[in-house]
């Protein structure tokens, strides 16, 4: 009389357990070839480079021994390393600025009442699609002798005769930066133009009907309304740009005589060197700095995100 | 009055225009580049005196550019059903299930995206030689077919699916892999089609990973291709790179045309919300 319920209550509760656990195993089911990748081909080389980075490590012999940081050390005393980083906040505050302005002046252009200013989005978008080794084998063309920035710059009077800014110490690294510019101006106005239209028009119309002008209202609206943005396109430009490759490998391969070696042009060389442990060690340098400005972007983005909220 | 209204509509326009020809500018210096004759100096003139496709002719036969064209299609046209895939049976749980570790999971994952490429490239490599990958379609494709990215905007995409919809699935005896493919999946398309976007970007224009893992040319990309061409960066070769350049962008150009608008939404999406 007692047994029955008790069988009853056993085989529920196995029941409920076994249901339990399908419920537990479900979304790991969903995760498995996620995960599965993920460990294999990201993660896992992301630790063997901490690893190696600690190491005296010998690619072809698969072996190394700790050094601790040596491997630091010999960055920190080389001074290639500190010209490659001296470059790449040379890039950055080149590049940071054009990318914070130009693109917030496409996005008020593109954003008026006009015929045609979807094409001219269109246009302006068209360099970003476009693959890096393309664009930056068309600024090659742009920029060498006889080509069209050349030729400007004479008829502008900068130079008496055509001369090619990507083989001069003193100017490659800016025309490398143009490139980049150039590749982001339509990302980055569209991140503008997000935020312009989400502005009300009746603070124009009042602020028309108090007799503000065109640039008034740019600079007492507008600029305000986008500080968001600005912050956004700021921090994602300094994540972007200290990881800038294509474009200097395939304009001056780091040249001339290293004006344009980056950081990430360092790690490279030392990596076709074979030299992967000071390569990892440089690309840990590298991560950290990334995650300095990462962790900036997610604390301003979920600011953001609260702001939207409320 | 209106007279100053028309001028700066034509100033505007005057700037639009210029701003235009700062961007386009280059792709139609290279493609008149492309058309020239093969007896034509590259520089006699602006516009191409005699146009013709024979540098096209001459980069699809004699430098191979058809096989990298191919190589190029056969990765990307694998990478994006993939990720696609498995990036949203990743987030999925990560979004809609409670589960021990899954805090954890996600914030490795998320951790993984401020990880700058070349730090881990070297070891990458060295597992693709060790796994036999290098030199093969599925050793260009290790990087694009689940991605952190993939996963983190999928997962935004999932938090925004009102719960009732689901619920009343499971209600009709649903199963959590139903609910997902017949209720959830259906409503994040918009996002699916921006992960389309990023990942074709992302695969067809790759060119670091791909230097590094094909050594043997006939498993070049387009990319790696057309730098191979460019290191000979000289007069006679000028027309086929740009000839080359173009046929690599076209692609790009009209999946863009076709999609553009979600091209420009997708900026967004990748920057504000992912």
């Amino acid at each position: 009389m007692n047994k029955k319920p008790a069988a009853a209550v056993g085989r529920a509760l196995g029941a409920q357990k076994r249901k339990w656990s399908m419920k537990q195993a479900t979304p790991w089911l969903f995760l498995l070839p996620s995960i599965v990748i993920l460990s294999l081909f990201l993660i896992f080389p992301i630790l063997k480079a901490f690893e190696w980075s600690f190491l005296d490590y010998k690619i072809i012999a698969n072996e190394g021994e700790f050094v601790g940081f040596a491997n630091f050390k010999e960055i920190f005393q080389d001074s290639s390393f500190w010209a490659a980083l001296t470059h790449t906040i040379v890039f950055l505050l080149l590049v940071l600025p054009l990318n914070i302005f130009l693109p917030m002046i496409l996005a008020v252009l593109v954003n008026q009442k006009l015929r045609g200013e979807s094409a001219f989005r269109v246009l302006y978008y068209l360099p970003v699609v476009t693959p890096m080794v393309v664009a930056a084998l068309m600024w090659k063309m742009l920029y060498s002798q006889n080509g069209a920035v050349s030729q400007l710059l004479v008829f502008l009077g900068v130079y008496e005769a055509p001369t090619n800014l990507l083989v001069q110490s003193s100017t490659a690294l800016a025309a490398v930066a143009a490139i980049t510019v150039w590749k982001g101006l339509g990302y980055y106005m569209v991140i503008y133009l997000a935020s312009l239209q989400s502005i009300p028009g009746d603070i124009y119309e009042s602020a028309s009907i108090d007799g503000a002008s065109a640039l008034q209202k740019f600079r007492i609206i507008t600029v305000p309304m986008l500080v968001p943005s600005i912050t956004l396109v700021s921090v994602m430009t300094i994540i972007a740009g200290m990881k800038v490759f294509e474009e200097i490998a395939l304009t001056t391969g780091g040249g001339p005589s290293g004006a344009t070696t980056t950081l990430v042009m360092y790690i490279y060389d030392h990596f076709r060197n074979i030299d992967v442990s000071i390569a990892s060690a440089a690309g840990l340098v590298l991560l950290l700095l990334s995650v300095a400005a990462s962790l900036l972007q997610m604390k301003l983005t979920s600011k953001r995100e609260d702001d939207l909220r409320m | 009055m209106k007279t100053t209204r028309l001028k700066q509509q034509l100033m505007l326009y005057a700037l639009l225009i210029f701003i235009t020809f700062i961007t386009v500018g280059p792709f139609l210096s290279t493609l008149f580049i492309a058309l020239k004759s093969p007896g034509e100096g590259i520089y006699d003139s602006t516009l191409p005196r005699h146009p013709t496709l024979a540098n096209f002719v001459e980069a699809f036969d004699k430098a191979n550019f058809s096989r990298y064209f191919l190589n190029t299609t056969i990765v990307t046209c694998l990478a994006i059903p993939l990720n696609l895939l498995l990036s949203n049976l990743a987030a999925y749980p990560l979004a809609r299930m409670d589960f021990r570790g899954r805090s954890i999971v996600l914030a490795i994952i998320i951790s993984t995206m401020m990880v700058p490429f070349q730090l881990y490239m070297a070891p990458l490599y060295q597992l693709a030689d060790a796994l036999g990958l290098r030199n093969t379609h599925i050793g260009l494709l290790l990087l694009q077919v689940s991605t952190a990215f993939g996963i983190y905007l999928m997962r935004q995409a999932y938090l925004r699916v009102p719960k009732e919809l689901e619920e009343s699935a499971y209600l009709d005896g649903a199963n959590r892999f139903q609910v997902w493919y017949m209720v959830a999946l259906p409503l994040v398309k918009p996002t699916l089609v921006t992960l389309a976007i990023f990942t074709f970007m992302g695969t067809w224009g790759d060119y670091l990973w791909p230097l590094l893992n094909t050594t043997d040319s006939e498993r070049y990309t387009l990319s790696i291709g057309l730098a191979q061409l460019s290191q000979n960066f000289d007069g006679a070769n000028l027309k086929l790179i740009s000839a080359a350049s173009i046929l690599t962008t076209i692609p790009t150009l009209l999946i863009f045309i076709w999609l553009q608008k979600y091209f420009i939404s997708g900026a967004t999406d990748g920057a504000v919300k992912g």
